[in-house]
């Protein structure tokens, strides 16, 4: 009897230490750094952060040729940094409110494919230059108004001369919030912003024009920064273009 | 020696007969015979085919998807149609992966049903047989609308993949276009349509089910076509174009809508019964009875519940805060104020609102809550529990409080408390030295107010609002449709109510008949848009609503904003709004950061009389569709057991 209760707690313990040999993978390590670079401007190009914005899509061609996709997004000024990247071969492609690095016709075919292919292993930076959709633009300063409201000029050009991103501009929007510069579509109180649609929104391209808040609870800080946005989507949603936040005391 | 002889003869006698018929199926499986040998077998087969089928009804939600009991996330309440305390905004449906899979199950269901019931078809007659196919056809027509509509093109699987005889490469199947996968419906609803009788049990799919859910399947198509701007072609796999279609084919989509639709007049009508021209009572008792009637013409799909077996809650989740029942639910779907002011028969002031201030910006004041919607929509009546109206023979009472300033109330003039587009609640603002002039209570145990009369009043309204729990009229409404006014209130409970759900009815038909006609006037064929007028006009001739207006007709594109809302009206809270939404590819116009309207009712003590305020909703909520949704996110696992076959949607 007690022959086999030994012969059974060697056994279990055989199969117990057998299992702890340590088994795991280095976790990701490697950096991948840079800026969005708007060709308009010759500055880091201006979005908003999360999926809205800009992501790259990461696909690692180390192990197969046929890999799921992972994504990263960018910050609110153009500037990315992953520092929890695997080492290995990836295809990145930029995807936002910016000329296509890689485009298909209607039929699906590839026409341009000017994404980059790299290894990342320590430290890797990397500056995408891109072509706006739209180039959107302060003319002057916000001005606080003595009625507590704010007034804005703004300049909304083509920010590419291709024929196949000249889309009508459908939304324009003075976005307005009191909680922090991190304003835009994704951050921005409606009852404070001004949007201009169909008709409004297009003819706002090339002109310079004025765009004044709603009256605001007034005598404190707000954010305000104008975005716009063509009817072309890229890679699910139509992204906006932005120019860079602005800081103003209202009266 | 005789005994082993013996033993040696016993040995064979066993060992022979043992020999026989080893080779049974198990007996305790049911076997293809058992199931598709009696039609009793083949009832079975279809009742669960039935009761899997991907349609938004009571057990519905966005978030715990199809069949579930829990109720408290309503699906009305994403698309502004209504607020709950439980939607704080616009959403998706959850990703879960038995979407997914649970549709392919019942896709291989009805694929396996079609392979075999030829087997056995010396038991049956023709007749039996059509029917039955024509059901499986139909039920996996309605499965890929469901999938198309929500990722695009999926894959076709219209055999049974046999596993483990075929190869694994052969069971991983990627995405078909979506211009195959709607066509494919369109053809599953064809061999359904050929196929079905004119007649068919209660809740089964007739030949007239299946045109209609043809025609909504090919506007939806349509709509896809000629409105969606997002592409995805699957590199892999051919190139196919998984999201989006060629503008070119919305044409022929929106003639097959048509043409279903048409087929159907004749056979089902809108529900008349106790309708009387120019009797707004009786327009309101018909509509409500629509819902309720078992006998209804204008019902042509239904779905049956019954206690114990298959039942659902929505009154024990939806009744009015005042007739909960002993589950503690109610109030879940709370009506927004846009949705009410879509509605005729509602003073109106010049941005379209409803006329509750005078001239000088005071309140109007009303000696009743309904005064207000004395000539109201009969069916708004019908659709919404209007402050004030009757529901299971008592007044519902909406309140947001008392109002106990003095001087201004004694003359009338009354001033508005906040202003226009503030968002904070009324006792932050309307105070005097501190102190509210609002009187309100945070939940259903009020403490009553002694107004200055000496008369108790309690602050809320029975209903609401309370300021402290949304179990109440959140938006000043109470939703009226579906609820089953009959049930007793020690009834009104969790998986108590039985009252049938009607996802196909004609009205529906006719909205589809209308848009087609207005979509094909669009793309450059007039031919039926007398038609359409007389559908639109047909349906607000049974709402009480006032016919189509000349601007309404003077143009295509004012037409198809007219048509789209009726559909919004007609089909408030019948789940179908957040499709139409996506399909018109106007959500995220609708939903930018939006807010939605409410009406506060306020009982002004020193006036005696009652008046409201129109203010966004007051917990603050905005809503934001991401356009990603248009196309949902494809469940993780689908993806991967495909081995990477299917490829994922655009951003995600």
């Amino acid at each position: 009897m007690k022959k086999i209760i030994y012969s059974i707690v060697y056994a279990l313990c055989l199969f117990c230490f057998t299992s702890c040999e340590y088994d795991n993978y280095e976790a990701p390590a490697e950096t991948f750094k840079g800026t969005v670079i708007d060709k308009t401007t010759g500055k880091g190009f201006q979005t908003e952060a999360g999926d809205g914005g800009v992501r790259f899509k990461m696909l690692e061609l180390s192990w197969s040729n046929n890999p799921t996709p992972w994504y990263f997004t960018c910050k609110q000024d153009g500037q990315f940094q992953d520092t929890k990247v695997f080492e290995g071969n990836y295809n990145i492609t930029p995807l936002g409110a910016f000329v296509p690095f890689v485009q298909t016709d209607n039929t699906g075919k590839i026409t341009k494919d000017e994404s980059l292919t790299i290894d990342i292993k320590g430290t890797v930076t990397h500056e995408f230059k891109v072509d706006p959709f739209l180039a959107v633009s302060w003319v002057g300063e916000p001005v606080a108004n003595s009625n507590s409201t704010i007034s804005t000029q703004i300049k909304i050009e083509r920010g590419t001369t291709d024929p196949n991103f000249q889309q009508n501009c459908i939304d324009v929007y003075l976005y307005v919030n009191y909680s922090s510069p991190y304003v835009g579509n994704n951050n921005y109180d409606s009852r404070y912003s001004v949007h201009l649609s169909g008709t409004d929104a297009n003819n706002a391209v090339g002109k310079t024009i004025t765009l004044t808040t709603p009256v605001l609870p007034g005598n404190r800080i707000y954010y305000v920064r104008a975005g716009a946005r063509i009817d072309y989507s890229v890679d699910g949603s139509r992204r906006y273009n932005y120019n860079e936040p602005k800081q103003v005391k209202a009266s | 020696m005789k005994i082993a002889k013996y033993i040696l003869c016993l040995f064979f006698i066993f060992n022979i007969s043992s020999c026989i018929n080893m080779d049974i199926p198990p007996m305790n499986v049911v076997q293809d015979k058992d199931v598709f040998g009696t039609s009793n077998g083949i009832s079975s087969y279809m009742a669960r085919l039935y009761s899997c089928l991907p349609i938004e009804d009571f057990r519905y939600t966005p978030t715990r998807l199809f069949n579930h009991f829990w109720l408290v996330n309503p699906p009305s309440c994403i698309t502004g149609e209504g607020l709950s305390r439980d939607m704080g905004g616009a959403s998706s449906e959850n990703v879960d992966n038995k979407i997914f899979s649970d549709l392919y199950v019942l896709i291989r269901n009805c694929n396996y049903f079609l392979e075999t019931i030829d087997q056995y078809k010396d038991n049956y007659t023709e007749k039996e047989l059509n029917n039955w196919k024509g059901e499986a056809y139909f039920v996996r027509a309605v499965t890929y609308h469901a999938l198309a509509k929500r990722y695009g093109g999926v894959p076709l699987v219209n055999s049974v993949l046999k596993y483990p005889e075929q190869p694994v490469d052969q069971l991983n199947v990627p995405r078909s276009s979506e211009e195959e996968v709607w066509n494919a419906v369109s053809a599953d609803f064809d061999n359904a349509i050929s196929l079905l009788s004119e007649t068919n049990q209660r809740g089964r799919a007739t030949k007239w089910a299946a045109y209609a859910f043809k025609s909504r399947a090919m506007l939806y198509a349509g709509s896809i076509a000629k409105y969606n701007q997002i592409q995805l072609f699957d590199s892999k796999n051919g190139n196919k174009r998984v999201c989006g279609m060629d503008a070119s084919l919305a044409q022929g989509f929106f003639q097959q809508a048509y043409d279903a639709a048409k087929a159907v007049e004749g056979h089902h009508d809108l529900y008349m019964k106790d309708w009387k021209a120019g009797d707004l009572t009786a327009q309101y008792t018909n509509y409500l009875n629509l819902f309720s009637d078992a006998a209804s013409t204008e019902a042509i799909f239904v779905k049956e519940y019954s206690y114990p077996e298959s039942v659902h809650g929505y009154d024990a989740y939806n009744v009015p805060a005042q007739c909960k029942g002993a589950n503690g639910y109610s109030s879940e779907i709370s009506p927004t104020l846009d949705y009410v002011e879509m509605f005729d028969g509602l003073p109106k002031d010049s941005k379209g609102h409803l006329d509750v201030y005078n001239a000088d910006g005071t309140y109007k004041l009303y000696n009743n809550t309904m005064d207000l919607f004395a000539t109201a929509e009969p069916r708004l009546r019908a659709t919404v529990i209007l402050p004030g109206d009757q529901f299971k023979g008592e007044s519902i009472e909406i309140r947001r409080g008392i109002y106990v300033g003095k001087d201004d109330a004694e003359t009338g003039k009354i001033n508005r408390l906040l202003p226009e587009g503030n968002t904070s609640r009324y006792e932050n603002y309307v105070n005097v030295g501190g102190k509210t002039l609002i009187i309100s209570s945070s939940n259903a145990n009020q403490t009553a107010y002694t107004l200055h009369d000496g008369t108790k009043m309690n602050p809320a309204g029975a209903s609401g609002y309370f300021t402290g729990d949304g179990t109440c009229a959140l938006s000043g409404f109470t939703i009226r449709k579906w609820l089953n006014e009959s049930t007793p209130k020690a009834l009104v409970l969790e998986n108590r109510a039985t009252q049938p759900w009607i996802e196909m009815r004609y009205a529906e038909v006719l909205l589809t008949r209308a848009e087609a006609a207005a979509e094909l006037a669009s793309l450059g064929k007039t031919d039926y848009q007398n038609d359409a007028y007389s559908c639109i006009d047909k349906i607000r001739n049974r709402a009480g609503a006032t016919l189509l207006s000349s601007s309404e007709k003077s143009s295509v594109s004012s037409f198809i904003s007219a048509v789209r809302k009726e559909r919004r009206k007609e089909l408030g809270f019948e789940n179908k709004t957040w499709w139409d939404m996506k399909r018109w590819r106007v959500a995220d116009k609708e939903q930018q950061n939006t807010r939605y309207y409410t009406l506060m009712p306020f009982y002004a003590d020193y006036a005696s009389k009652y008046f409201f305020d129109i203010r966004w909703d007051e917990r603050g909520n905005t809503y934001t569709f991401d356009t990603r949704w248009y196309y949902q996110q494809i469940p993780g696992n689908a993806i991967s057991t495909s081995n990477n076959l299917i490829i994922q949607n655009p951003g995600y």
